[in-house]
C-alpha cells in the first residue's frame, strides 16, 4: 500500500510543472514548488493523495536571498509518510495566500508567521496579534532584527539601576558588580 | 435621513457577558487566558489569549551554539521536557549524519517513557482536581516525584535533565539504576487499582467527564489533533509506531484508543498508556544490560562545531502528542532557523476554543486538562 501509493504520488506530482522531488527517507519527501503552484500542490496530495495532517508550516528568513522559504509539512496517515513542500516568497511586500480553506490547522501558524515574520496571508481568518500582544516593534523573528541592539536602544538601563541602587551599593548591599561588566 | 439607510443600533444582547478566565486561575495550566462570552453558565464563544509565557526561545536558539541550546528547549514544556532534547538531538544527528549507538537509543527509549509516565500522573491529577477530586492530584504528584528520583540520579537534573546530546546521551546508566526502576515500575503498577478506585471509575468523575468535551474522529483529523486526543476519538494512530524513531520499532507495545472521544476517554487513555509505558520500560531494562557499546558518537569539538548545511523535520511522540522539530543549518555553528511544532499549538488553541463552545463554564478548565495543553508550546 505504502510503496504504491508512494509511486503513484511521484507520478502526480511530476505532472506539474517546476516541482522539484527529492526522497530523502523511505517515507520523507521534500518537494520544491513554485510560489504560484504551491496550493494547486497541497490540494493534490489532500485530495487525491490522503497527506490530510498538516503538521506545520515554518517560516524561514533567507535573508541573502531577499526571499522567505515557506516549508509546509503534511502527513498522510495512510501512506504513513510526510510530505514537506517548499516554496519561496519574495521578502517585499512579504504576501502570501491562506491554505485555511484546506487545511484548518493552518490558521494558527499563519497568525504565528504573520506575528514573528511579517508575512500577511490572504484569506486566512485571523490576522491579529497573537503571543506579542503589547508588541509595536518589527517581526522580532526577520534575521535583521537584533534582539540585543533593540533592546539598548530601547530600554535604559538607568531604570534597572536606580539611584537608591546605587546609595545601597555604596554601603556595600545590593548588586555589587555593575551591569555592563556582567556580561562581559 | 432616507429610511433604506437606517440601520437600527446595535447593542450587545443583555443576556450576554464576557468573562476573562485566566491568566491567573487554577483552571487553567500554566499562563494561559480565555477570554469567553456566556450566557448565563453556558459558553457562547471561547477566544485563547497567548503569550504569558513567551520567552523567544526560536530567537534565542539563533543567538546561540548547537550545543547550548540543548540547556533550553526542555524549558519549552515543563511537564514533559525529555522529547524536547530528545527531538532537538534527532534534527541535528540527522544533518549531521551521525549515527547514535544502539545502547543509547535504549536509554532515550527508557526516558522518553518516565517522562511519559510522569507526564500522565501529572495531566490526570490535574484533571481530577478541576473536577474536586484534589486526592488524585495529590496522588499523581506524590508518584510523579518518585519517577523523579530516578530522573535525578540517571542524570542529576530532576525536571530539566539536559541529558540527551547530539550523538547521544551524556552518562551511562548508573549501577543498580534498572533493578530501582524496576522496583518503581512495580510499584507504579500496584498503585493503579487504587487510581481506578479513586479516579477512574470514580461516579463523581465519569458523570463530570462523559460527553463534555466531545469530537468526533472526523472533527480531529480536521483539527489537526495528535496523540493521546486523537486516540480517544477511536484512531490507533502513533508516532512511536506508525513514523518510527529510536528503537520504537524493537519494541512490543499496543496503542491502547477510546471511541467516545470526551474527557473521559481521554483520561482512560492515559490510564492505558501507562501500563504501556510500564511494559516499554520492563522491556528496556530486560534487553539494556545485554547492549554493550559506547553511549554516544564522537561530535567535533562542540564549542566550535559547523553544523553541515541542510535541514531537517524529526517527529517524536511526547505525552501530548505530535512534536516535531524543523531545523536549518547554514553550515554555521549556530543554528539558522528552529521551529517548535509543539502538540499544544492546535489543542490549546484551536481546538480548545471549538469544545468550549456549548459547553458549560465550569468545564472549561476540565477540557483544557483533559486535553492536556501545555501553553509554553504555545507561546515558546
Amino acid at each position: 500500500m505504502t510503496q504504491e501509493l508512494n509511486v503513484w504520488l511521484d507520478k502526480i506530482l511530476g505532472d506539474i510543472e517546476n516541482v522539484k522531488i527529492e526522497r530523502k527517507r523511505s517515507n520523507r519527501l521534500r518537494v520544491d514548488v513554485d510560489a504560484r503552484a504551491l496550493p494547486a500542490v497541497l490540494e493534490l496530495l489532500q485530495g487525491r493523495a490522503s497527506y490530510v495532517h498538516l503538521s506545520a508550516i515554518s517560516c524561514v528568513d533567507r535573508i541573502d536571498d531577499d526571499e522567505f522559504e515557506l516549508v509546509y509539512h503534511v502527513w498522510s496517515y495512510e501512506a504513513r509518510s510526510l510530505v514537506s513542500a517548499h516554496t519561496r516568497i519574495p521578502r517585499d511586500p512579504g504576501v502570501y495566500l491562506s491554505i485555511y480553506d484546506l487545511y484548518v490547522p493552518a490558521a494558527f501558524f499563519e497568525r504565528d508567521i504573520h506575528e514573528m515574520f511579517g508575512v500577511y496571508f490572504e484569506g486566512s481568518p485571523d490576522m491579529g496579534k497573537f503571543i506579542l500582544t503589547e508588541w509595536d516593534g518589527p517581526p522580532p523573528m526577520r534575521k535583521d532584527f537584533d534582539s540585543e541592539k533593540f533592546v539598548n536602544e530601547t530600554f535604559n538601563r538607568e531604570q534597572y539601576h536606580p539611584q537608591w541602587l546605587k546609595d545601597l551599593e555604596k554601603e556595600g548591599g545590593g548588586i555589587t558588580t555593575p551591569a555592563e561588566d556582567a556580561r562581559k | 435621513m432616507r429610511p433604506e439607510n437606517y440601520e437600527a443600533r446595535k447593542h450587545p444582547p443583555s443576556n450576554e457577558f464576557e468573562l476573562n478566565f485566566g491568566p491567573n486561575h487554577p483552571g487553567i495550566e500554566g499562563n494561559y487566558a480565555f477570554k469567553v462570552k456566556l450566557n448565563g453558565d453556558e459558553v457562547l464563544e471561547a477566544k485563547a489569549d497567548a503569550g504569558y509565557l513567551h520567552r523567544g526561545f526560536e530567537k534565542l536558539m539563533e543567538g546561540r551554539l548547537w550545543i547550548q541550546n540543548i540547556a533550553l528547549v526542555p524549558r519549552i514544556c515543563v511537564p514533559d521536557p525529555v522529547p524536547m532534547e530528545v527531538c532537538y538531538s534527532l534534527a541535528i544527528e540527522e544533518i549531521a549524519g551521525l549515527e547514535v549507538p544502539e545502547r543509547a537509543q535504549w536509554i532515550r527509549v527508557m526516558q522518553l517513557e518516565m517522562s511519559r509516565l510522569a507526564a500522565h500522573l501529572f495531566a490526570f491529577g490535574g484533571h481530577a482536581a478541576t473536577c474536586g477530586m484534589y486526592t488524585t492530584m495529590f496522588w499523581g504528584v506524590a508518584d510523579r516525584d518518585l519517577i523523579l528520583d530516578r530522573f535525578e540520579e540517571l542524570t542529576g537534573g530532576r525536571v530539566y535533565s539536559i541529558y540527551n546530546i547530539p550523538g547521544g546521551v551524556r552518562r551511562d546508566v548508573p549501577t543498580g539504576f534498572l533493578e530501582r526502576l524496576g522496583s518503581l515500575l512495580d510499584y507504579l503498577e500496584s498503585r493503579l487499582p487504587d487510581y481506578d478506585n479513586l479516579f477512574f471509575t470514580n461516579q463523581i468523575f465519569i458523570r463530570r467527564a462523559r460527553d463534555v468535551g466531545v469530537m468526533s474522529q472526523e472533527q480531529a483529523l480536521k483539527w489537526g489533533v495528535t496523540g493521546p486526543n486523537l486516540r480517544a476519538t477511536g484512531l490507533a494512530f502513533d508516532v512511536r509506531r506508525d513514523d518510527p524513531y529510536l528503537v520504537y520499532d524493537q519494541i512490543d507495545f499496543d496503542i491502547p484508543t477510546e471511541p467516545g472521544g470526551d474527557c473521559l476517554s481521554r483520561n482512560l487513555v492515559r490510564r492505558s498508556e501507562l501500563l504501556q509505558s510500564i511494559r516499554i520500560l520492563r522491556q528496556v531494562i530486560e534487553r539494556l544490560p545485554s547492549i554493550k557499546g559506547p553511549i554516544r558518537c564522537p561530535i567535533p569539538n562542540p564549542l566550535a562545531w559547523n553544523v553541515p548545511v541542510g535541514e531537517s523535520y524529526p517527529r517524536v511522540e511526547s505525552s501530548k502528542g505530535e512534536l516535531a522539530y524543523y531545523v536549518v543549518s547554514n553550515g554555521g555553528d549556530k543554528p539558522y532557523r528552529v521551529h517548535v511544532r509543539g502538540p499544544s499549538s492546535m489543542h490549546a488553541v484551536q481546538v480548545l476554543e471549538k469544545l468550549a463552545v456549548g459547553s458549560r463554564l465550569e468545564d472549561i478548565a476540565q477540557i483544557m486538562f483533559s486535553l492536556d495543553a501545555c501553553p509554553p508550546e504555545v507561546d515558546r
